[in-house]
C-alpha cells in the first residue's frame, strides 16, 4: 500500500514537474539569449491554453492535434510582441534592458488578463476530450493518458529544440549570441532577427505547455501570474544556459512538491519558495548551471 | 578601397573621434597605431557598424556603410577580430569556425576556407573538438583571425592582436598576418606594439585623442623624431 502510494505520488510530481520543466526551457532560452526577463511568460502560457480550448470548442479539433497550430499561432504572437514592444530594448546595456523589459511584461500581464476576460470570460474552462479522465494501471500505479502524452511531447519538444542548437546553423548562431552578441554581430548574424525567432521560440513553447494545463488542470486569465513564478524558481535552481538542466529541474519541483503534499497539505506552495532561497544562498549559479 | 571620411563619433554625450579620415587602398597593410584610449577601437568599430558616426561618411568599394548594420558590412567583405578576442567560449573550435562562415556565400565556400586556416594555424586543426574557452591566450587569438577570415574577407580588420601574448607569439601571429595580406586581403592593423606594426605595415595612421595626430610610409614614420620619443622610447 505504501509503496504504492509512493510511486504513485512519484509518478504524479513527474506529471507536474514536465510542464513546470517545459515552461521554464522557454523561460531560460529567451533570458540567456536576450537577457530579457519575460515576466509575461506565463501570460503566453494562458493564451495558448485559450487557443487550444477555442479550437477543441468551436472546431471539436483533439488538443493533441491542435498543438502545432497552437505553436505556430503562438511563435506569431511571441515574434510580434518582441517586434513591438522588446525590441526597443535591445541598444541598451545589459542591466537596464533588464529593468525595462520587467516593465514591459509587467505591462503584458496587465493586458493579456484583461483581454482573456473581454473574449472568454472569467469561467474556469478546461478542454475535455472523451479520454482525459481514462488511465493506464501498472503494478498498482495509474498512469493518466493526458498528462503521459504532456510528458512525451514535452520529452520530444527539449528533444527538438537540443538539436536545433546543437546541430543547425541557425542554433550555433543563438548560442553565438548568448556567448558575445559582439561578436555575433562580426560573424555576420543578424543578432536581431536571432532575437526575435528566439523569443517566438520561448512564447511558442510557453503556449504549448498552456495547452496541457488547459487538458489536465485548467485555465482561466489569472493563472498566468503563478505559472510565471513557478518557472522561475525551476530557472533559478537549474541556472541559466542548460536546457536539459531547465527541464530536470522542473521534474524536481514537481516532484519535490508532489511528496511535500503528503506531509505538508496547503503549505506545500511554500516549498517551492523554500528551494528558491536555499539556492539563492548556498548554489547561486544553480544546480546545472555554468560559473 | 575603403575611404572614412572625417567621421565624429560619440559614446552618448562622450565625443571619442574628431573627424578622422583614413584610406586603405587594395591590397595594402595599413596600420593605426597609438596610445591606450586614444580611439583606434573605436575607428574599427565604426568602420564595422558596430557605432554610427555622427558626421562623416564610410565608403567601401562605392558603397556607404555608416548606416548598415554590422551584418550587411560583414556580406559586402569587412571583417574585424575584436581586442579581447571576443571567441564564443563554451563552443568548440570548429563550431567558433562555423559561425565565422555565417554569410550564405562564405557558407558555400567553408570547406576552402576551413583549409586556409588549418593551413595557417595547424595547432587548430589538432585541438578542433576542444571548448574555445579553454585555450591559451595565443590559441584564442589565433582563433579569433581564423574566424574573422572564415566571412572570406576583402579587408581584414585586426584589433590588437598582440595584447597580452609572450613575444615569441606575437612573432608567429605576426608572420602569419604577412602571409593573410600577400594571399591578397587587405589588411587595417589597430596595434600599440608600435615598432612590431612600423615592420610590418606599408603605412601608418598615428591616432591621438580621437584624431588623426600624424600619417605617412612606416618606414619613414620609424625614423620619424616624435614617433621615436612618444612610441619606440628611443628618442
Amino acid at each position: 500500500m505504501t509503496v504504492e502510494l509512493v510511486a504513485q505520488t512519484i509518478v504524479n510530481g513527474i506529471h507536474v514537474g514536465a510542464l513546470y520543466g517545459l515552461v521554464a526551457v522557454g523561460l531560460s532560452l529567451i533570458f540567456g539569449v536576450m537577457k530579457i526577463l519575460n515576466i509575461a511568460h506565463g501570460e503566453f502560457l494562458m493564451v495558448g491554453g485559450y487557443v487550444a480550448f477555442w479550437v477543441f470548442d468551436l472546431y471539436d479539433t483533439d488538443p493533441f492535434l491542435s498543438l502545432p497550430l497552437v505553436a505556430i499561432a503562438m511563435f506569431l504572437l511571441g515574434a510580434g510582441s518582441y517586434k513591438l514592444l522588446f525590441s526597443g530594448l535591445a541598444k541598451f546595456h545589459e542591466e537596464s534592458k533588464m529593468e525595462n523589459s520587467l516593465l514591459v511584461g509587467f505591462g503584458l500581464f496587465l493586458v493579456f488578463p484583461q483581454i482573456t476576460r473581454m473574449l472568454w470570460t472569467t469561467d474556469e474552462r478546461a478542454i475535455t476530450p472523451a479520454y482525459s479522465g481514462g488511465s493506464l494501471p501498472i503494478l498498482g500505479v495509474r498512469l493518466a493518458y493526458v498528462p503521459l502524452g504532456a510528458l512525451l511531447v514535452a520529452l520530444v519538444v527539449i528533444l527538438a529544440l537540443h538539436l536545433l542548437l546543437t546541430k543547425t546553423y541557425f542554433g550555433k548562431s543563438v548560442r553565438a549570441t548568448t556567448q558575445n552578441w559582439k561578436s555575433a554581430k562580426l560573424a555576420g548574424i543578424n543578432v536581431e532577427r536571432t532575437y526575435l525567432i528566439t523569443f517566438g521560440l520561448g512564447v511558442a513553447i510557453a503556449g504549448v505547455a498552456g495547452v496541457f494545463v488547459g487538458l489536465i488542470h485548467a485555465i482561466n486569465p489569472d493563472i498566468g501570474i503563478g505559472w510565471t513564478l513557478k518557472a522561475l524558481i525551476v530557472v533559478v535552481l537549474a541556472g541559466i544556459g542548460s536546457i536539459g538542466g531547465a527541464f530536470f529541474a522542473g521534474l524536481i519541483l514537481g516532484v519535490v512538491e508532489a511528496v511535500g503534499a503528503i506531509f505538508m497539505g496547503p503549505y506545500t506552495v511554500a516549498l517551492g519558495l523554500v528551494i528558491f532561497l536555499l539556492i539563492m544562498i548556498f548554489r547561486p549559479r544553480g544546480l546545472f548551471g555554468k560559473a | 578601397m575603403l575611404e572614412v571620411n572625417s567621421i565624429d563619433v560619440y559614446y552618448g554625450d562622450f565625443q571619442a573621434l574628431w573627424a578622422v579620415s583614413l584610406k586603405v587602398y587594395e591590397g595594402e597593410l595599413v596600420s593605426l597605431i597609438g596610445a591606450n584610449c586614444a580611439g583606434k577601437s573605436t575607428i574599427v568599430e565604426t568602420i564595422s557598424g558596430l557605432l554610427i558616426p555622427a558626421a562623416g561618411s564610410v565608403i567601401f568599394n562605392g558603397v556607404r556603410l555608416d548606416k548598415e548594420p554590422t551584418h550587411h558590412i560583414v556580406k559586402l567583405g569587412i571583417s574585424l577580430s575584436p581586442q579581447e578576442r571576443g571567441i564564443f567560449p563554451a563552443m568548440s573550435i570548429l563550431e567558433n569556425l562555423e559561425v565565422g562562415a555565417f554569410t550564405p556565400k562564405s557558407r558555400n565556400l567553408r570547406n576552402d576556407s576551413f583549409k586556409l586556416v588549418y593551413e595557417l594555424f595547424p595547432i587548430l586543426k589538432s585541438r578542433k573538438k576542444q571548448a574555445a574557452g579553454t585555450l591559451s591566450g595565443g590559441e584564442q587569438q589565433m582563433l579569433a583571425i581564423g574566424r574573422a577570415l572564415m566571412s572570406k574577407p576583402k579587408l581584414l580588420m585586426l584589433d590588437e592582436p598582440s595584447m597580452g601574448l609572450a613575444p615569441l607569439i606575437v612573432t608567429a601571429i605576426f608572420e602569419v598576418i604577412q602571409q593573410i595580406n600577400e594571399s591578397g586581403v587587405s589588411i587595417l592593423l589597430v596595434e600599440q606594439n608600435v615598432p612590431a606594426a612600423l615592420g610590418l605595415a606599408s603605412r601608418a595612421y598615428i591616432v591621438e585623442n580621437g584624431r588623426i595626430g600624424g600619417q605617412g610610409d612606416a618606414k619613414s614614420l620609424l625614423d620619424d623624431e616624435k614617433v621615436k620619443d612618444a612610441y619606440l622610447g628611443t628618442g
